[in-house]
């Protein structure tokens, strides 16, 4: 079927309708056919019965009091009760389709009294209206926001930038000429027997306990969008250092302290031909510089460094005044550029519904491990053994088998948290302190998601610290649409049959939700005894970093080992339109 | 647009006048009365997606969907699918506290 035919041919029951990357079933001909009999008035008329309860559960109800009992069997109790569109008789679900029959044509859509779901009782299935669910949406939004008048700040500069496709180019004569006769070509082979190792493979020499980071520079090195911009010279280091030297008089070596320099330098040599393990010793220093808390000789975290050294580059840009300083949309720096998320926190007042919602930037997600193995609260049957010898599912049986999963972290990570009784929030609407939930989404992906896993706990009261050894399973492709903020809100506000939150309407969304492991860091050992490895995923084959000697791995070695940190690249990247006209 | 969508239709509600509400009856409309079913509706969702119920359930759904082929699986047709299982498969610390919560409820109620 060619794009064509979704815009000018509109037959809804011949074809599978795609809105917003959902595949909405073929609607039955009830539908169609009541709206085109009643008009769009009863739907209207059902907009006013429309109640929210709080936590933004959609019921209808004529009175806010009404009990709805089945109008043929006299029952309340029933799990779903259904009013009739037409003509407001209630039926459980059992009657539903004998009403529609006892009537005439006209009465077969109903409506689930207490979910505000559409129901054709003929076909005695769910079916979806668009005005509908917008209507019990915007109920919602009200219901949540103090009537609209609150709206939650949107992440800045996110709305302005529409997506542009990608345009295929390759060099015409003219510029594969230029570019020949600017360059000079890298060896291919320096002689040696290991050449069939990829580019940019070359081990690090550790330099009194500073595996922790190797591993991570390892992983730096080897990000796709990282690489790129440092190997195709977008941070020259002499220039870079040139200028910020001639505002410094003094010329010492703190002015030309600059991590995305050493960085470019690092980037140039391991990326030259030879097998020679590197020293980084340079960047260490500068580093050393940048969190002298940190400067010693001792074992360090992995993840500390690599927060430390995202916040050391995003420091020494040059302080452009033109360039913005937030980190949301990632204009601010090539470190932000690649790792920078937007996180979405919202917290709901469980009496009243309210619901407040802020805006963080973030350039990793922190995940727990689960307190115990497998889902808590289970009591252990035999359930449990035939689950995992026969289901497909690999969620349900590991969920079974008590095996920790990363997606299982994130499920977590996303789900409602109901904040303790010491922890109530001030409600607007309320004016009171309430019990509260919470929830965490992802509102923007970054390009690069990386995800550390707190195996390190250390508890500043009992002056006690410990490792979590527990196994964890990460898969090799991650899709990360369950946990946006528009995944998590249609959710929260049911099965409704279209996406709310405003932008990026476009199908690209499902392919910008999918990702691939490129780097994993691993721990072993003792807390403080210990040691980080990095394993890297180049052309599908895997490789152990291990400071100076690299070896190729089999990928089971990978999935069996302790992931600590995980490094996931976008499958597809896209270009935003550019704000200024590039001249040609 | 027909009156009667806003207005209870009144052959029902005569018929309902011929038998005495049973003891069910009314505790299930003191409790949607007082909003504590919607509370009790609430902890239950909670502790259902905490212990892998709900995951469980949307399990069978999909593989029940995938067998039969999206396009010929009904709302009526998942429920009687997972209702059997699910219903067994409710732990029972989750039973007890609901019971729990349930008979605090009567307790007060029956003294007012």
């Amino acid at each position: 079927m060619s794009k064509t035919d979704h815009f000018h041919h509109h037959h809804p029951q011949q074809q599978q309708q795609q809105r917003n990357g959902l595949v909405l079933p073929q609607p039955c001909p009830h539908l169609p056919e009541f709206r085109s009999r009643h008009g769009t008035k009863p739907l209207r008329a059902l907009q006013e019965c429309l109640r929210v309860r709080p936590l933004g559960r959609a019921a209808i109800r004529r009175d806010p009091n009404e009990v709805p009992r089945c109008g043929l069997c006299g029952e309340a109790a029933r799990p779903r009760l259904y009013a009739c569109v037409a003509c407001a008789a209630v039926s459980c679900h059992v009657h539903a389709a004998a009403h529609a029959e006892s009537m005439p044509p006209g009465h077969e859509i109903a409506v689930d009294v207490d979910r505000a779901e559409l129901f054709c009782c003929p076909c005695r299935d769910q079916v979806y209206d668009r005005d509908f669910d917008a209507a019990v949406v915007l109920a919602q939004i009200v219901a949540s926001t103090l009537g609209g008048s609150i709206r939650s700040p949107p992440p800045e500069n996110l709305r302005k930038r529409r997506r542009v496709d990608y345009q295929p180019w390759t060099p015409d004569l003219r510029e594969r000429v230029l570019v020949g006769g600017n360059s000079s070509p890298l060896q291919l082979t320096d002689g040696d027997s290991s050449s069939d190792l990829p580019w940019g493979l070359r081990g690090l020499n550790n330099l009194g306990n500073t595996c922790f980071m190797n591993s991570v520079l390892q992983a730096l090195l080897h990000t796709p969008p990282l690489r790129n911009y440092f190997l195709s010279d977008r941070h020259n280091r002499y220039f870079c250092q040139k200028s910020v030297a001639s505002n410094d008089s003094n010329s010492n070596k703190n002015s030309r302290l600059c991590l995305a320099c050493d960085m470019d330098a690092m980037f140039s040599a391991v990326f030259t031909v030879g097998r020679t393990p590197y020293s980084p010793a340079k960047f260490l220093y500068s580093w050393w510089q940048h969190a002298a808390n940190l400067a010693s000789y001792e074992q360090q975290d992995a993840h500390e460094f690599f927060i430390s050294m995202l916040d050391g580059i995003h420091e020494k840009v040059e302080k452009d005044k033109r360039k913005p300083q937030s980190q949301g949309n990632g204009d601010c720096c090539i470190a932000h550029r690649v790792f920078s998320g937007i996180l979405r926190s919202d917290v709901m007042c469980t009496a009243c519904g309210f619901t407040s919602t802020t805006y963080d930037p973030c350039v990793d997600i922190s995940l727990d491990l689960e307190p115990n193995q497998g889902a808590s609260g289970r009591t252990a049957s035999s359930k449990s053994h035939h689950s995992c010898n026969g289901e497909a599912d690999s969620l349900s049986s590991s969920q079974n088998c008590g095996i920790s999963t990363l997606m299982g972290c994130l499920d977590r990570f996303t789900r409602p948290e109901r904040l303790g009784s010491d922890q109530k929030f001030f409600c607007q609407q309320c004016q009171v302190r309430q019990e509260s939930l919470k929830q965490m989404s992802i509102r923007k992906l970054p390009l690069v998601s990386c995800f550390h896993i707190k195996r390190f706990e250390h508890s500043p009261i009992r002056k006690m610290s410990r490792k979590v050894d527990r196994y964890l399973q990460f898969p090799f492709s991650l899709d990360m649409a369950p946990y946006l903020s528009s995944s998590i809100l249609r959710s929260r506000f049911g099965n409704r049959s279209f996406s709310f939150d405003g932008d990026e309407p476009d199908a690209s969304n499902k392919l910008s939700s999918e990702f691939e492991l490129f780097a994993v860091i691993t721990h072993t050992g003792k807390l403080d005894a210990g040691h980080y490895v990095t394993y890297l995923r180049l052309s599908n084959q895997w490789y152990k970093c291990d400071d100076a000697w690299i070896t190729q791995v089999n990928e089971n070695i990978v999935r069996a080992a302790q992931g600590y940190m995980m490094f996931y690249v976008q499958k597809m990247l896209y270009y935003r339109a550019s704000k200024k006209p590039v001249a040609s | 647009m027909r009156a009667s969508v806003k207005r209870p239709p009144t052959p029902d509600a005569d018929e309902e006048h011929d038998q005495e509400p049973t003891l069910q009856e009314i505790i299930n409309i003191k409790l949607i009365e007082s909003g504590e079913k919607e509370r009790l509706k609430e902890l239950l969702r909670e502790r259902l997606i905490e212990c892998g119920w709900r995951d469980e359930m949307k399990a069978l759904c999909r593989a029940f969907t995938k067998k039969k082929g999206r396009n010929n699986v009904t709302v009526d047709d998942l429920v009687h699918v997972i209702t059997p299982k699910g219903r067994a498969s409710v732990p029972d610390s989750v039973k007890a506290e609901l019971l729990q919560r349930i008979r605090s409820f009567l307790a007060s109620a029956a003294a007012h």
